[in-house]
């Protein structure tokens, strides 16, 4: 028999991200982009029994917006996981979404082109 | 008268000594034959004697080799588990290497749900095959490998149920306040895990298995019920024996297809102080295991919020063990970016980044009000008035929306 010493030491993660969905399909990552920024809506209380994921991102979201890609950061999770967890409680009420910053409308590219030109015209 | 005498007194002489001849002759044989008979039952005693001699010499060979047998199948068994335990210390390392591997790509290609769902079914093979290697290591009187950090009875229960096939059938209910202490997390991973897949194995598919965690006084029960058919007195008894086992178990003697569950359990329960039990019935007619945690291996301490071993930066390098130490110990030296793959486009809140991390090492932004951290959302009027703001601002959108290629959301919605 080995010496407890000997034990190699075990470096994956703990809890499989597949059970942390239950085996459920993922999000479509255009329903939740990984910039699409969610905040709690105020004054909800959390969902009876929450799991430890489902209430560190009631924590991290209480506070004001964070993206997607921030709170699968957070949590240490693939961001499939943490769209399914944040889509869950969207559909519960909890989220407020806001998408990311919107590609400008206004761009006009004479402006840009002459901006350019100026720059190229002032610095080579 | 003399005449007639004569013949008859003749006769009776003549008969008188044929019959004493014939007595002498009788008693000569029975002389003789009572020699030859004691000579036989000498000789009888004799073989007698040498029969039990042989007797005791054969009994002495019977018993030599008996034991001379037992050793050499104890030797056998010993250099079998020797073998079988190194070939399978490799395969734990590999399964372990390969879980890595398999979480790092999770991170690393979340964003897409198919890939992700592809690369969780592996996860999910892999974790069955780590969890095999470990039961066979613990048959052969290996190690489990040993975890870090403490992990919360939840937690242990959930990473049991993402050991076996069908996970998805296993419910957890109850979280208590309990941690278990570092050395005895995998064990009782490993134990639970078998008890599930026993449960599952042994219940109609698509019936529930549940696993409710209860804080009792002297300790935390972990206690899985299934729907199936339960066990008979004669399983429950192979059952009793081998989660209480009085002797090493010859891995031969778990049968083909082997039935190792309840050896591994026994073995890891007997090693590391806690207890399994299976002898009583499920409220839903199947089994009820019940694994008693005692208090030694219990501790209030909170596990880490994040694993850091799930923070993304535990993915770049190829050595966790000594990362790890670095993480706790300095943080992260550069912000950076979360998802390599797909640039953020808020690079505005990139300074802010570097100021705080969270014990895992990961940039933590300062939470601010929404309308600091992004700008309006609504259509932008075209005020006249400042036509010079508003095409400045949108310049900068303008620019930043052509570096970032994957915006491509629709209109807002809450």
């Amino acid at each position: 028999m080995t010496a407890p010493g000997e034990e190699q030491q075990v470096s994956s993660g703990f809890v499989r991200s597949y059970v942390i969905t239950g085996g459920r399909g993922l999000p479509d990552a255009e329903d939740l982009s990984l910039v699409t920024l969610v905040t709690l809506a105020p004054d909800r209380q959390p969902p009876p029994n929450p799991s430890p994921e489902v209430k560190a991102i009631w924590e991290l979201c209480s506070g004001g917006y964070l993206s997607v890609a921030e709170v699968a950061g957070h949590l240490g999770l693939p961001v499939g996981v943490a769209r399914l967890l944040l889509q869950d409680l969207n559909q519960q009420g909890h989220l407020l979404r806001r998408k990311a910053p919107p590609p400008a409308q206004l761009v006009d590219r004479k402006i840009l082109e002459e901006v350019l030109h100026g720059l190229q015209v002032r610095f080579g | 008268m003399t005449f007639p005498q004569g013949p008859v007194i003749w006769a009776l002489v003549v008969v008188a000594l044929v019959a004493v001849g014939a007595v002498l002759r009788a008693r000569a044989t029975n002389v003789k034959l009572r020699r030859h008979h004691a000579e036989l039952r000498q000789e009888r005693d004799a073989l007698l004697h040498q029969r039990d001699e042989l007797h005791v010499v054969h009994n002495g060979l019977l018993q030599r080799q008996s034991t001379e047998l037992a050793e050499v199948r104890k030797d056998a068994e010993e250099e079998t588990k020797a073998v079988l335990k190194a070939a399978v210390r490799t395969l734990q390392g590999l399964a372990d290497e390969q879980q890595v591997v398999i979480e790092k790509a999770q991170r690393k290609y979340g964003d897409d749900p198919g890939i992700l769902a592809d690369l969780m079914a592996m996860d999910h093979a892999n974790s069955q095959f780590g969890r095999r290697a470990q039961g066979i290591a613990v048959l052969c009187g290996g190690w489990l490998g040993r975890r870090e950090t403490v992990a919360s009875v939840f937690d242990v229960a959930r990473s049991a149920q993402g050991r076996i096939r069908h996970f998805d059938r296993v419910r957890v209910n109850g979280q208590v306040n309990f941690s278990v202490v570092s050395r005895a997390v995998e064990p009782v991973a490993v134990v639970l895990a078998e008890l599930l897949a026993n449960a599952t194995n042994y219940s109609a598919p698509g019936t529930p298995v549940e696993i409710n965690i209860q804080a009792v006084p002297t300790g935390v029960c972990l206690i899985v019920d299934d729907a199936g058919l339960g066990m008979g007195q004669e399983e429950k008894d192979r059952a009793a024996a081998l989660l209480s086992p009085q002797a090493a178990i010859s891995v031969s003697s778990l049968g083909i297809p082997p039935q190792f569950g309840f050896a591994v359990s026994g073995m890891l329960a007997a090693r590391y102080g806690f207890r399994v039990s299976v002898d009583s019935v499920s409220p839903y007619g199947g089994v009820r295991a019940v694994v008693l945690i005692p208090d030694e291996l219990l501790t209030t301490e909170a596990p880490p919020a994040a694993a850091p071993a799930e923070a993304p930066e535990a993915a770049v390098s190829p050595a966790p063990q000594v990362r790890q130490a670095d993480q706790w110990q300095a943080p992260a030296p550069a912000p950076t970016p979360l998802f390599p793959p797909t640039p953020q486009p808020d690079t505005a809140t990139q300074p802010l980044a570097q100021i705080t991390t969270t014990a895992g090492g990961l940039p933590k932004r300062r939470r601010k009000s929404p309308v600091s951290a992004v700008p309006s959302a609504e259509p932008q009027p075209v005020r006249s008035n400042e036509e010079t703001a508003s095409r400045l601002g949108a310049f900068q959108r303008g620019t930043r929306s052509g570096r970032d290629t994957t915006t491509t959301e629709g209109p807002e919605f809450q």
